[in-house]
């Protein structure tokens, strides 16, 4: 390990001793990534980022995003919002120093990206079940979902052309069926919804059967409702539900699940994190047996049964 | 590059680079960074977290924030206590291509020599031959996020030299005295533990500090106190290297906001002969590595070889 060939430039050698987190640093295990696009959605903005050797993310896993150069010491933790290649996508809620920092980054600046991380929404679990796939999210929680939608997607091309040979409880017998229910505070929150509206949409085109619906509590676009109340009214036994969404949502929404037979779930959760990657023991949960999960490597998602018990 | 490896006791290091204690979980880094990381630990030694004799939840949620320039944390040394460590963690440990350092953590004197007695035993045990080369021992005695023990022993010279006392005369290998700065005067307790048989000491575990909800307005952390590392504290880190190394003729190992190659040659300059990294490999797990390999470089540009480095903040030209 002592042998790298480049010692660098003088100039390199300057910035490596008084530079920031990393540049000048070899052998680093972040990747240094750049902005490659920008979209605004409503309260929230979406940026893409080209990663230099990203494998690949399960739906629900996260990336440490760290703008170089910034005002924070640690990395925030934010779900990929979807990929394709080296392109990886975030929606980001400005909400502090953090994540303003990076919803302030345009196109060409750098970011530090470490990921992806975490434990994902199991993508077979959800589909083999004996009814919809249901996905829940509120507000910044839409976040892990237009990767769900495509995965999904994927999943279900694979089972209609025979691909997977899963016999006769395959998902497609009675068509696909995704209902995805939306939950924001007010108009200017929903923005994030379009890339799931775009990922809905394109289910729908290849002839799967999708839909989606959404609440608003301020009812400046119909009654006022949350994404509790379109679960309550859409819910059957047998579906499999995915939530992301705050605290309180998802113990609503546990509440409703609950009640309703044969329906299993998946919560992606969300704590203060620092590491993500299971060294600080910073980010426990205490779960329905009384351990302490640290959510950043026993989850991010976890079954409903274990956070909320029977 | 130039010759960066250390002695610290009777263990030799590749390079000056280590982690902290509590800050690097290096067998979970595999899932993320590949095995790699095992086969080539990115430390030159390796300092798993704090073993306790009893098993121990740790404190409730939240543990830690982000604070100015740093972080704050309350984790409380969760961990499965000692038995535990010894059947699962133990032999992953020996095989590791670097030393490692087992940092340990009681509540009296009595547990300090129970968990020294018992991994001496299991190392007799199932290490084979001498493996005083390759494990050594840190004495917790300051982690300020447990209520009682622990730093009120690191907190008091008397008692920091009974329980380093105590674990020298059971424990063969590297002995390190890892010290609190939450006290008046930080050489007391170095020199305390140094005449009681330290081989080394480390400097420094972090300073209690609070922080306030902005919604509440009551302590946020869930043990309403807890410790600030990052590089917030350098300059306070930086000042008890320095008068350790005007105290005491064993080797310290500086720790306390290092991020930065600079970080590394400031400890040095003020005296450590070995530096760790902790919150600061919570963004780059394998910052210890890629530090090592700068202030290689920052030692052939300036011509210097590393003990020519050390303790240079001593000394007036
Ligand atoms: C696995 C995971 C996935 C995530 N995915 C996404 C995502 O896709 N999109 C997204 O937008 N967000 C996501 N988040 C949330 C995101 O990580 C946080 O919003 C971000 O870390 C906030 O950082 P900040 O610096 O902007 O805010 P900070 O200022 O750090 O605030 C962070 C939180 O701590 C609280 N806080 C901070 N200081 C105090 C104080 N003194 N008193 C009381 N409360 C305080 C704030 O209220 C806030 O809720 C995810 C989180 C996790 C764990
Ligand atoms: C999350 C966290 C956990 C820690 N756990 C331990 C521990 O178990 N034992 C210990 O001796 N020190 C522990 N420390 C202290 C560090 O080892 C180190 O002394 C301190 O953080 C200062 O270094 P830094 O500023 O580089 O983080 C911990 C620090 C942090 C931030
Ligand atoms: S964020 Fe460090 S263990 Fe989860």
């Amino acid at each position: 390990m002592t042998s790298r060939p480049d010692r660098g430039s003088s100039a390199g050698r300057r910035r490596t001793v008084t530079g920031g987190p990393g540049p000048g640093l070899t052998g680093l295990s972040r990747s240094l990534g750049r902005v490659t696009a920008v979209r605004f959605l409503g309260s929230m903005v979406g940026l893409t980022v080209t990663v230099p050797g990203w494998r690949g993310a399960v739906p629900g896993q996260f990336a440490l995003l760290q703008a170089e150069p910034s005002r924070c010491f640690l990395a925030r933790a934010l779900s990929v919002s979807d990929e394709a290649g080296e392109k990886v996508s975030f929606l980001i809620a400005p909400v502090g120093d953090g994540t303003r920092e990076l919803c302030a980054l345009r196109g060409g600046d750098r970011v530090w990206v470490l990921g992806p991380l975490g434990k994902g929404f199991d993508v077979d679990a959800l589909v083999t079940g004996p009814e919809r796939v249901v996905i829940v999210a509120g507000g910044a929680g839409v976040a892990p979902f237009p990767l769900l939608l495509s995965r999904l997607l994927v999943k279900y091309q694979a089972v209609s052309v025979g691909g997977t040979g899963g016999g006769r409880r395959t998902p497609v017998a009675g068509g696909p069926k995704v209902l995805v229910l939306l939950g924001f505070r007010d108009g200017a929150q929903s923005g994030c919804a379009l890339p799931v509206q775009q990922a809905v949409s394109e289910m729908e085109e290849k002839g799967l059967r999708c839909r989606l619906e959404m609440a608003f509590e301020d009812g400046s676009r119909g009654p006022v409702e949350k994404a509790t109340d379109l679960l309550d009214r859409h819910l059957r036994s047998g579906d499999r539900v995915a939530v992301c969404g705050p605290g309180a949502m998802a113990a609503a929404v546990w509440k409703v699940c609950r009640a309703v037979p044969d329906v299993e779930t998946w919560f992606s959760l969300e704590t203060n994190m620092a590491c993500g990657v299971g060294s600080c023991h910073g980010c426990v949960l205490k779960l329905a047996d009384g351990s302490d999960a640290r959510v950043c490597h026993d989850g991010p998602v976890f079954a409903g049964k274990e956070v909320f018990g029977a | 590059m130039p010759d960066l490896s250390v002695r610290l006791g009777p263990l030799r290091l590749e390079h000056p680079v280590i982690n902290a204690s509590g800050t690097m979980e290096l067998f979970e880094l595999v899932e993320v960074l590949g095995s790699s990381v095992i086969d080539d630990p990115p430390v030159a030694a390796y300092v798993p977290k704090t073993v306790t004799l009893e098993r121990r939840a740790g404190n409730p949620a939240p543990r830690i924030l982000e604070t100015t320039g740093g972080m704050i944390n309350a984790i409380g040394l969760p961990g499965p206590g000692l038995r535990a460590f010894i059947e699962r963690e133990l032999p992953r440990l020996l095989a590791l291509s670097c030393p490692v350092i087992i940092s340990i953590g009681g509540f009296s004197r009595r547990e300090y020599t129970a968990l020294a007695g018992g991994l001496k035993e299991a190392l007799d045990r199932s290490a084979g031959g001498d493996w005083t080369g390759r494990v050594g021992l840190e004495v917790n005695i300051s982690c300020p996020n447990v209520c009682s023990g622990c730093a009120s022993i690191g907190g008091d010279p008397g008692e920091t030299a009974e329980v380093v006392a105590a674990v020298r005369a059971l424990w063969p290998g590297l002995l390190v005295a890892k010290l609190t700065p939450n006290v008046t005067d930080i050489t007391a307790i170095g020199r305390a533990a140094a005449a009681s048989g330290a081989d080394a000491l480390a400097a420094v575990n972090t300073f209690k500090g609070l922080v306030i909800d902005r919604e509440t307005l009551k302590p946020y952390l869930g043990n309403v106190t807890g410790g600030l590392s990052g590089p917030a504290i350098k300059p306070l880190a930086l000042r008890t290297v320095y008068e350790l190394f005007a105290a005491v003729d064993v080797p310290i190992i500086g720790m306390g906001g290092v991020a930065t190659v600079q970080d590394v040659v400031d400890f040095i300059s003020c005296g450590a002969t070995a530096v760790a990294v902790g919150s600061a490999t919570f963004r780059e797990p394998c910052l210890a590595r890629a530090l090592s390999e700068g202030l290689g470089r920052f030692l052939d540009g300036r011509g210097l070889a590393l003990g020519g480095l050390r303790g240079t903040a001593h000394t007036r030209e």
